[in-house]
C-alpha cells in the first residue's frame, strides 16, 4: 500500500504544539500585562457635557474641594454637585455664557446633567472616601493633581494592588488632615519628617485593612 | 412592572415541568442533602454543546472590552438632608387591625430598602416581626396592582377622583341608603373620623368590617362584663407564674412582641444565682406552638376541653383565694363534668386534676404575680372564667378602654340579600376568598348593582369586582395608627407611589366630599385633634407619648362575671375521636391570612414547628396517624430504619422512626380527603408531636387562586371548611387517607437530637446547683481541653492570642500587624499597636421561642435570594440562617413518633470558627480569615467546588446553583443562555451595601460586616487626627439581633471583656456547638433552662433532651459502663452522672467560657 501521508506531514504535531505554545505564551503574556488597570483606565480623559475645567475652579481660583464635592468627608461617595451649585456663583458670574446653557437648562427642568464617570471602583468594591480624606489621606492620591487638569483623566490605576500599596505603607501616604485638601502640598522629606509620618500613623492607631473584609462585602 | 401573565412561566416552581424528561441521576457525591447536586435533563452531550457556544461567545466578547460609558447623574437641585451614600432611616408603623407596629424604615437614595422595630417604642425594644421584615418586598412585588381597572380596561386616577365624586353626590340624594362597606378593621383614628363625617353625610349606609382572623374574642367578652369594649394587656415582665389556656402568646396574636419580650425579660438567667427567680409558664393546649414549646408544663387537650379545664381551675384558685358565692358555686357545677376530661390523652382523670391543683396552687403562690391567659377562639364564657381568675390573682395586666369595634360581615350580607344596595365598597381584605363559606359571600357581592373593590393586588375578590381601585403599600402612603396601648404612630411615605394607586384615606375622603383628601392634610389633623403640637417632631419620634388608651380600674364584680358565663360553652358536647375529628383554624407562618401569599420571603421562610416551606398541610398527632394508618390501610410513617445494629447495641444503634417518609430528601405526604361541615378538602396530610390526640391544625391562608405568580398553585385553602359559627375550630371533622402522595418541601428531615449535645438543656433548679452543667455535656467534656494548658485563660485572651493548644492548625495571627507592614514592625511599634477587635455572637437558647424573623430579617439585610419550591426540594435554599427545631420525648424509643414532646430551637448561621475547616479545603483561597475572626467569602475568588461546604460540620454554607438574581424566571436551568431579566422592582429593594452573588458561588453568613464595617468607619471618620478607632460596645448590631424582640442574640467584641457579648459568653451556661471539633466557633450559644415545678404530676427531673443526652451517652460505656443508673428515680440521677463526670478529673473543672 502506497504511503497516504506525505513525509513532511511527520512534522506537523511538533510544529502545531510549538505554534500553539508560542501563541498561548503570547496571550498570557499579553493580556497579563496590558489588560491591567494601569493600561485600561490611566489616561482615560472623556469629554464631558460641560466643559468644567478643574485647573480654572480649584487652581487659579483656589475653590477647596469640599465646596463642591460637600459630602466627601461624610459619605461613602463624594458627590458630584447638583446643578444648584454651579448656579450659586453662575448666576452672577458668567450668567449668559453659553458653554453654561446645560447646567442653566438642567436648573431649570430638574434634568440632570450627564457628566461621564472616569473614576470607578468596580461593584464588589466598597471604597468609602469619607474615612480616608478625615485620617490625612488626601484626594491627591488616588485622583493626581485634579487641580492643574484641564479636563480630568484617570492618573493612577485604582487597581487592588494601587490600593494594597498604600494600605501597607500608610506612612508614605499620609499627611496632616490639615493639608488633605491642599492638592499643591509638598511631602516633606528626610528622616525627620519620616518619623513624624510614623508617628501619625502610631498616634492615630493607623492600621489600614489588608483583610478581605476590608473592602469586599 | 408588566401585568403578570398567568400562562407565561411559573415563578420560581415547578422547573420540572419546564425540563423535557425529569430524569434524576444517582450521583454519588452528596454535599448536600439529598438531591442538591442533581443536574437534571442535561446529558453530558448537551453539556459539551452548551460549553462549546459559551466558549465561541466568550470569543466574540473579547472584541468588545472596552469600558463601556457610564454617567454620573447628580441632583440638578441637591435635596436638603439627603447625602447620596449614606442611608436615612424614617420611622413609621405597619398598619395592622388592631395594632401598629411602630417601624422604622432604611432608605438608599430615596428606595426604602429595610423595615427595624422602632427601639422608641419600649414594648418592643426595637424587635418585630417575620411579617414586619417582608413587608418591604410587597412593595416591589412585580405583580401589584399598578393601575385602576373596570373590567378589562384602566381607569385614570382622575376618573376614579371624579367617579367618587360623582358618588357623593348621588348617594347625599338617598342619604346612603344603597351604600354598603365591607372594610379591613384598621387603628388608624383618621379612618375612624372619615368615616364618622361618612356616617353623618350617609345616615343610612351600612360600615361594616371583617377580618379573617379576628383577635377580639377576649375584648368582646369584657365588654359584656365592663360594658366596654376593653382590651387586656398582661405584663408579663412582673409575672412569676403564667398559665396559658390554648393561648399562644409568644408567636402570631397581636401584641405579641411586647409579650414575647417582657416574658423573656422574665425567662433571663444572667447567674445561676438567679435560676431561682425564673418565671414558669404552664400551656394546656390542642396544637403545638411557641408557647407550648416554650412552656414548663405542657398539657395536650383539645380545644373542646378547654371550658371544663378552665372551670377546673377556676375552683382550684377561687377556693384558695377564698372567692365564694355564685360564681365559686357554679364553676364546680362545670367543673362536675371533667369526668371524662383529658380521656383523649388516656391519662386517668386523677392525674389531671393533680396537674390542675398543683398548677392552680403555683398561681396562688404567686398572687401578685400569676397571669392566666386564653387564646382568642375559646367561647367568651372561657375569658370571662379567665377575668375571675386574673382578679382574684390580682394579675399584673393592665386593662385599657378601646374603641368599639364595628359591625360585622353578616351585616354587610344581610343588607346585599335585600337586593337594593346600589354600590358595595369593599376596603382591603379579600372576603371572596377569605369570609366564612356558610355566607356565601360572592353571592351577596354580585347582588350589588356596582361593587368596588380597594386593593394592593389583584386577587379573587378584585375578580369578582365591578370596579377595582389600586391601593397604595403603606411605605408609600401618608396615615396614622394606634398601637396596642394605643399611643398614636404615624405612617409616612418613604417614596413617592411607584404607580398610580389611592390610599384608603383620600378614597374615604373624597367620598365624603371632605375639606381636605390628601392623606397628609388628614393625618396631621388628627395629630392635632390628639392634642400634639409639633408634627415633625412626632414624625422623628415615631410616636406621642402619653395618647395611650384610658386605663379602666372598674372594680370587677365576680357575680357580673358570672352573667357572661354560659354553660353551654363550658361543658363538652361531644368528645373528639378519629372519626369525628376537632378542626383547629389557625393562620399559616407563610402568608398570615393570605395576605402575603405573593411574597417570596414569607413563602420560603420554613414554619417554626413543621419546617414546611412554600406549602401548609393538614397537621395530625401521631396517634391520628397511627390509627388511619391501620384503619385504611396506607402507610404515614416510613419503615423502620435500622442503622447496622451489629456494631451499636440496642437503641444506641437506631435513629428515632420519622415522622414521614422521606424520599431522597423530599417529604412525601399521603394526600387526604378532608370533611368538615359537609365540604370536602383535598390536601396532604404532616405529623406533627404535641398536637391533642384528635385535634387537627389546618393553617388558612394558603391556595390562593388568583394570585400573583409566587403565590400560584401553592398550599392548600381551607377557608371553605370554615363557617360562621366555627371560625376557631370545627367539631366534626373527618378524614379519609387517599393512596396519592404530596411532596412537601421540608427543611428538616430529621426531628430528633438523638441524644446528642446540640441544644444544652437543663432544670433551673438543677442549674443553681451545677452551674457547669453545660461543659459536662458533649464529647468536649471527655476529651482534653482544646486550648489545652492556655485552657484558663480569658476569653479575650484567647481570642487575641489564637493559642494554638492542642491543634494541628496553624493559627491566624490576629493581634499582630501583617508582616509586610513595616510601620508596625519593631518592638516599640508593636508596644503602641491597637488591638483589633474581635468579633463574637452569643445566642441564649432561653429566650429564643422560634419566630424566625430573624431568618427573614438577614434575608432582607443579605440580599439572600428566593429559590422556590422546587429548590428547596433539592435542599438548595439559601437562607444564611436558619433555625432547627428539635423535639424530645421522655421516653427514648426509636420505633415510635412521641406524642408529647420537648421543644427546642435553635438559630444557627455561620459560626466563624477560628480554626474553620472550610477554610483549609478552599484551593483558591476564596474562604479566609481577616484580623477581627471574621471568617471572609470572596465571592470574585470562588470558583464553586463546594469543598468548604462539605467540610463545614454547622452545614450553614450555602451555594448559587443558579443565577437567581439576573436570570428570567424558569431560564436558570439554560445557565448563561437564560433569558436576562434583571426585574427592576425586586431590584430596589436590594441593601446596596452587600454584593448580589451570582451562579457558582459559594455564600453564607458575614456577621453582616457590612455593618461591621459601617461602624469602624464611622468611628475612625470620628476620630480623624486621634487614637480613638475601637468600636463602641452596641454601635454594631447584626440584622438578626436588630430583629430579635427578646435580644436573644447578643453580638460585639469579645477581645474586650467589658462587652455586653463577653459577658454573656463569661456565663457558666455558654458552650460551643460541636466544640469537641476544636473549631473554635465565634458563635456560642447559652444553654437552656426549664422550669418545672417538683408537685406536678409531669415533673421531670431533667430536660428529656438532657435525658436522652444521658441514657445514650452520659453513662454508657465512656463512663466505665454502669449502665444501671439510667434515670428512674429522678434527682438521685444527677447525683450518678455527676459522680461519674468528677471520676473525669480536672479537666472538666477548668472548662471556663469560649
Amino acid at each position: 500500500m502506497a504511503n497516504v501521508f506525505p513525509r513532511w506531514v511527520n512534522l506537523v504535531p511538533i510544529k502545531i504544539a510549538v505554534g500553539l505554545l508560542l501563541i498561548v505564551t503570547s496571550i498570557t503574556l499579553g493580556v497579563t500585562y496590558y489588560f491591567t488597570p494601569k493600561y485600561t483606565r490611566v489616561g482615560y480623559a472623556p469629554t464631558q457635557p460641560v466643559a468644567f475645567s478643574h485647573a480654572l475652579h480649584s487652581g487659579q481660583l483656589e475653590i477647596d474641594c469640599r465646596y463642591c464635592h460637600t459630602f466627601v468627608d461624610r459619605s461613602e461617595h463624594s458627590n458630584v454637585p447638583g446643578s444648584n451649585v454651579c448656579m450659586s456663583c453662575h448666576s452672577m458670574v458668567r450668567k449668559n455664557d453659553p458653554q453654561l446653557a446645560m447646567i442653566r437648562n438642567s436648573y431649570e427642568s430638574g434634568e440632570p446633567v450627564p457628566w461621564v464617570r472616569i473614576h470607578k471602583t468596580p461593584d464588589y468594591v466598597y471604597f468609602n472616601h469619607a474615612v480616608h480624606v478625615n485620617r490625612g489621606i488626601s484626594c491627591v492620591e488616588c485622583h493626581g493633581k485634579i487641580n492643574e487638569m484641564e479636563v480630568v483623566s484617570h492618573a493612577k490605576s485604582l487597581s487592588m494592588g494601587f490600593c494594597l500599596e498604600c494600605h501597607r505603607n500608610p506612612e508614605k501616604y499620609i499627611r496632616p488632615v490639615e493639608e488633605v485638601y491642599n492638592l499643591n502640598w509638598e511631602r516633606p522629606k528626610g528622616p525627620e519628617a519620616e518619623a513624624k509620618f510614623e508617628g501619625f500613623v502610631h498616634d492615630w492607631n493607623v492600621n489600614p485593612p489588608q483583610s478581605c473584609s476590608g473592602c469586599h462585602r | 412592572m408588566n401585568e403578570s401573565d398567568p400562562s407565561g412561566p411559573q415563578y420560581w416552581r415547578s422547573l420540572d415541568d419546564l425540563a423535557e424528561t425529569p430524569a434524576f441521576r444517582d450521583w454519588v457525591e452528596r454535599e448536600f442533602p439529598a438531591g442538591a447536586s442533581e443536574l437534571d435533563g442535561v446529558n453530558r452531550r448537551q453539556f459539551m454543546k452548551v460549553m462549546a457556544a459559551s466558549f465561541g461567545l466568550a470569543g466574540l466578547g473579547m472584541t468588545g472590552c472596552r469600558r463601556p460609558k457610564q454617567h454620573i447623574l447628580p441632583y440638578s437641585r441637591q435635596p436638603e438632608n439627603v447625602i447620596p451614600g449614606v442611608p436615612i432611616y424614617f420611622s413609621s408603623s405597619m398598619p395592622g387591625a388592631r395594632e401598629n407596629l411602630p417601624i422604622i424604615v432604611e432608605t438608599h437614595s430615596g428606595r426604602p430598602t429595610k423595615t427595624e422595630g422602632n427601639p422608641s417604642y419600649a414594648p418592643f425594644g426595637g424587635g418585630s416581626t417575620v411579617y414586619t421584615q417582608s413587608s418591604v418586598l410587597d412593595l416591589y412585588d412585580p405583580d401589584r396592582a399598578t393601575r385602576s381597572r373596570e373590567g378589562t380596561s384602566t381607569v385614570s386616577p382622575d376618573a376614579v377622583r371624579d367617579y367618587l365624586a360623582e358618588l357623593n353626590k348621588a348617594h347625599l340624594a338617598d342619604e346612603g341608603a344603597g351604600l354598603v362597606f365591607l372594610a379591613e378593621p384598621s387603628t388608624s383614628p383618621s379612618r375612624a373620623t372619615l368615616v364618622d363625617q361618612l356616617k353623618k353625610s350617609f345616615p343610612r349606609a351600612t360600615w361594616t368590617e371583617y377580618t379573617p382572623i379576628n383577635q377580639t374574642g377576649a375584648e368582646l367578652a369584657a365588654q359584656a362584663i365592663f360594658d366596654k369594649p376593653v382590651r387586656a394587656i398582661p405584663n408579663f415582665e412582673k409575672a412569676d407564674r403564667v398559665l396559658a389556656i390554648d393561648a399562644d402568646f409568644l408567636s402570631g396574636i397581636d401584641n405579641h412582641l411586647a409579650y414575647a419580650r417582657s416574658f423573656a425579660k422574665s425567662r433571663k438567667v444572667t447567674s445561676s444565682k438567679d435560676a431561682k427567680d425564673m418565671s414558669r409558664l404552664y400551656s394546656a393546649e390542642s396544637i403545638l406552638t411557641a408557647t407550648g414549646s416554650t412552656a414548663d408544663h405542657r398539657l395536650r387537650l383539645s380545644t373542646s376541653e378547654m371550658g371544663v379545664f378552665a372551670a377546673l381551675v377556676a375552683v382550684e384558685i377561687l377556693k384558695a383565694e377564698g372567692v365564694t358565692g355564685p360564681l365559686a358555686t357554679s364553676m364546680e357545677e362545670l367543673s362536675a363534668s371533667s369526668g371524662d376530661l383529658g380521656s383523649s390523652l388516656k391519662v386517668d382523670s386523677d392525674w389531671l386534676k393533680k396537674w390542675v391543683k398543683e398548677c392552680a396552687a403555683d398561681l396562688v403562690a404567686h398572687t401578685g404575680n400569676a397571669i392566666v391567659v386564653a387564646g382568642d377562639h375559646l367561647p367568651h364564657s372561657v375569658h370571662a372564667i379567665v377575668l375571675a381568675l386574673n382578679t382574684a390573682l390580682e394579675a399584673p395586666i393592665q386593662y385599657v378602654e378601646v374603641p368599639a369595634a364595628a359591625d360585622g360581615i353578616q351585616k354587610a350580607i344581610d343588607r346585599l340579600n335585600e337586593g337594593d344596595v346600589k354600590t358595595l365598597f369593599v376596603l382591603g381584605g379579600n372576603p371572596v376568598y377569605d369570609a366564612p363559606a356558610d355566607l356565601d359571600w360572592v353571592t351577596a357581592q354580585s347582588k350589588a348593582e356596582k361593587s368596588i373593590f380597594l386593593g394592593y393586588a389583584k386577587n379573587e375578590t378584585s375578580e369578582a369586582a365591578d370596579l377595582f381601585i389600586a391601593k397604595s403599600h403603606y411605605l408609600e402612603s401618608w396615615g396614622d395608627g394606634r398601637t396596642f396601648d394605643g399611643l398614636l404612630v404615624p405612617v409616612q411615605p418613604m417614596i413617592e407611589p411607584l404607580f398610580d394607586t389611592f390610599d384608603e384615606l383620600e378614597l374615604l375622603a373624597r367620598l365624603v366630599n371632605a375639606e381636605k383628601t390628601d392623606a397628609y392634610s388628614i393625618a396631621q389633623a388628627t395629630f392635632q385633634a390628639f392634642g400634639g403640637n409639633d408634627y415633625n417632631k412626632f414624625l422623628s419620634n415615631g410616636l406621642l407619648a402619653g395618647s395611650g388608651y384610658g386605663e379602666v380600674t372598674d372594680k370587677l364584680d365576680y357575680s357580673v362575671i358570672l352573667t357572661a358565663i354560659k354553660s353551654d360553652e363550658i361543658v363538652i358536647g361531644s368528645k373528639p375521636s378519629a372519626e369525628r375529628l376537632e378542626a383547629r383554624f389557625t393562620t399559616n407562618s407563610h402568608s398570615y391570612d393570605g395576605r402575603y401569599a405573593n411574597n417570596g420571603w414569607m413563602m420560603e421562610c420554613p414554619d417554626a414547628m413543621t419546617k414546611l416551606t412554600w406549602d401548609n398541610a393538614i397537621l395530625i398527632s401521631p396517634r391520628l396517624a397511627k390509627e388511619l394508618e391501620a384503619r385504611d390501610g396506607i402507610q404515614i410513617f416510613p419503615n423502620r430504619n435500622v442503622l447496622n445494629g451489629k456494631t451499636f447495641q440496642g437503641v444506641k444503634g437506631t435513629l428515632q422512626l420519622n415522622k414521614a417518609e422521606f424520599k431522597r430528601g423530599k417529604e412525601t405526604a399521603v394526600v387526604a380527603e378532608l370533611t368538615v361541615n359537609g365540604r370536602t378538602v383535598e390536601a396532604p396530610i404532616h405529623v406533627l408531636p404535641g398536637l391533642a390526640n384528635y385535634t387537627i391544625q389546618l393553617p388558612l391562608g394558603l391556595g390562593r387562586k388568583v394570585v400573583g405568580r409566587v403565590g400560584q398553585g401553592v398550599g392548600f385553602d381551607f377557608y371553605p371548611l370554615r363557617a360562621s359559627s366555627s371560625m376557631g375550630n370545627a367539631q366534626n371533622a373527618s378524614i379519609k387517607l387517599t393512596e396519592k402522595t404530596y411532596l412537601l418541601a421540608n427543611t428538616q428531615e430529621h426531628w430528633s437530637m438523638e441524644g446528642r449535645a446540640i441544644v444544652r438543656e437543663a432544670n433551673a433548679e438543677y442549674y443553681a446547683k451545677n452551674p457547669d452543667f453545660a461543659s459536662q455535656m458533649g464529647v468536649e467534656s471527655h476529651a482534653p481541653a482544646n486550648y489545652g494548658k492556655y485552657d484558663d485563660k480569658s476569653l479575650a485572651e484567647k481570642s487575641l492570642n489564637n493559642y494554638r493548644g492542642n491543634s494541628a492548625y496553624e493559627h491566624p495571627k490576629f493581634n499582630e500587624p501583617d508582616s509586610n507592614v513595616k510601620v508596625w514592625q519593631g518592638e516599640e511599634a508593636r508596644s503602641k499597636f491597637p488591638r483589633i477587635q474581635q468579633w463574637g455572637l452569643a445566642v441564649d437558647a432561653n429566650t429564643c421561642f422560634g419566630c424566625s424573623a430573624c431568618v427573614v430579617a438577614c434575608q432582607s439585610e443579605n440580599n439572600v435570594p428566593i429559590v422556590g419550591k422546587d429548590q428547596v426540594l433539592r435542599g438548595r435554599e439559601m437562607h444564611w440562617m436558619r433555625i432547627d427545631r428539635y423535639f424530645s420525648a421522655e421516653k427514648y424509643d426509636q420505633g415510635e413518633v412521641p406524642e408529647d414532646v420537648q421543644v427546642s430551637f435553635m438559630g444557627v448561621s455561620c459560626q466563624h470558627c477560628e480554626n474553620a475547616p472550610c477554610e483549609s479545603v478552599c484551593p483558591v483561597n476564596a474562604t479566609v480569615h481577616d484580623k477581627q475572626g471574621l471568617n471572609t467569602m470572596a465571592y470574585n475568588r470562588c470558583v464553586g467546588t463546594r469543598y468548604c461546604a462539605n467540610n463545614c460540620p454547622y452545614k450553614v454554607r450555602r451555594f448559587n446553583f443558579f443565577d437567581w438574581n439576573k436570570r428570567q424566571v424558569g431560564e436558570v436551568y439554560k445557565g448563561p443562555f437564560g433569558k436576562m431579566n434583571e426585574q427592576e422592582l425586586p431590584k430596589m429593594q436590594r441593601n446596596p451595601n452587600v454584593t448580589v452573588r451570582m451562579r457558582g458561588v459559594m455564600e453564607k453568613c458575614t456577621y453582616c460586616v457590612q455593618r461591621i464595617e459601617a461602624a469602624k468607619i464611622d468611628q475612625k471618620r470620628r476620630a480623624g487626627a486621634s487614637g480613638d478607632v475601637h468600636v463602641k460596645d452596641g454601635a454594631i448590631k447584626t440584622a438578626c439581633q436588630q430583629v430579635c424582640p427578646t435580644d436573644a442574640i447578643t453580638f460585639g467584641d469579645i477581645s474586650d471583656p467589658e462587652s455586653e457579648v463577653s459577658k454573656m459568653k463569661a456565663s457558666d451556661r455558654n458552650y460551643a456547638v460541636l466544640g469537641y471539633l476544636n473549631v473554635r466557633p465565634r458563635t456560642t450559644y447559652l444553654a437552656r433552662l426549664r422550669n418545672p415545678n417538683k408537685a406536678m404530676p409531669d415533673y421531670y427531673s431533667k430536660p428529656y433532651a438532657y435525658k436522652q443526652y444521658k441514657d445514650r451517652y452520659g453513662s454508657s460505656a465512656s463512663h466505665g459502663g454502669h449502665d444501671a443508673s439510667h434515670d428512674k428515680h429522678g434527682d438521685s440521677h444527677y447525683k450518678d452522672g455527676h459522680e461519674s463526670h468528677d471520676k473525669h478529673g480536672a479537666h472538666e473543672e477548668v472548662h471556663s467560657a469560649h
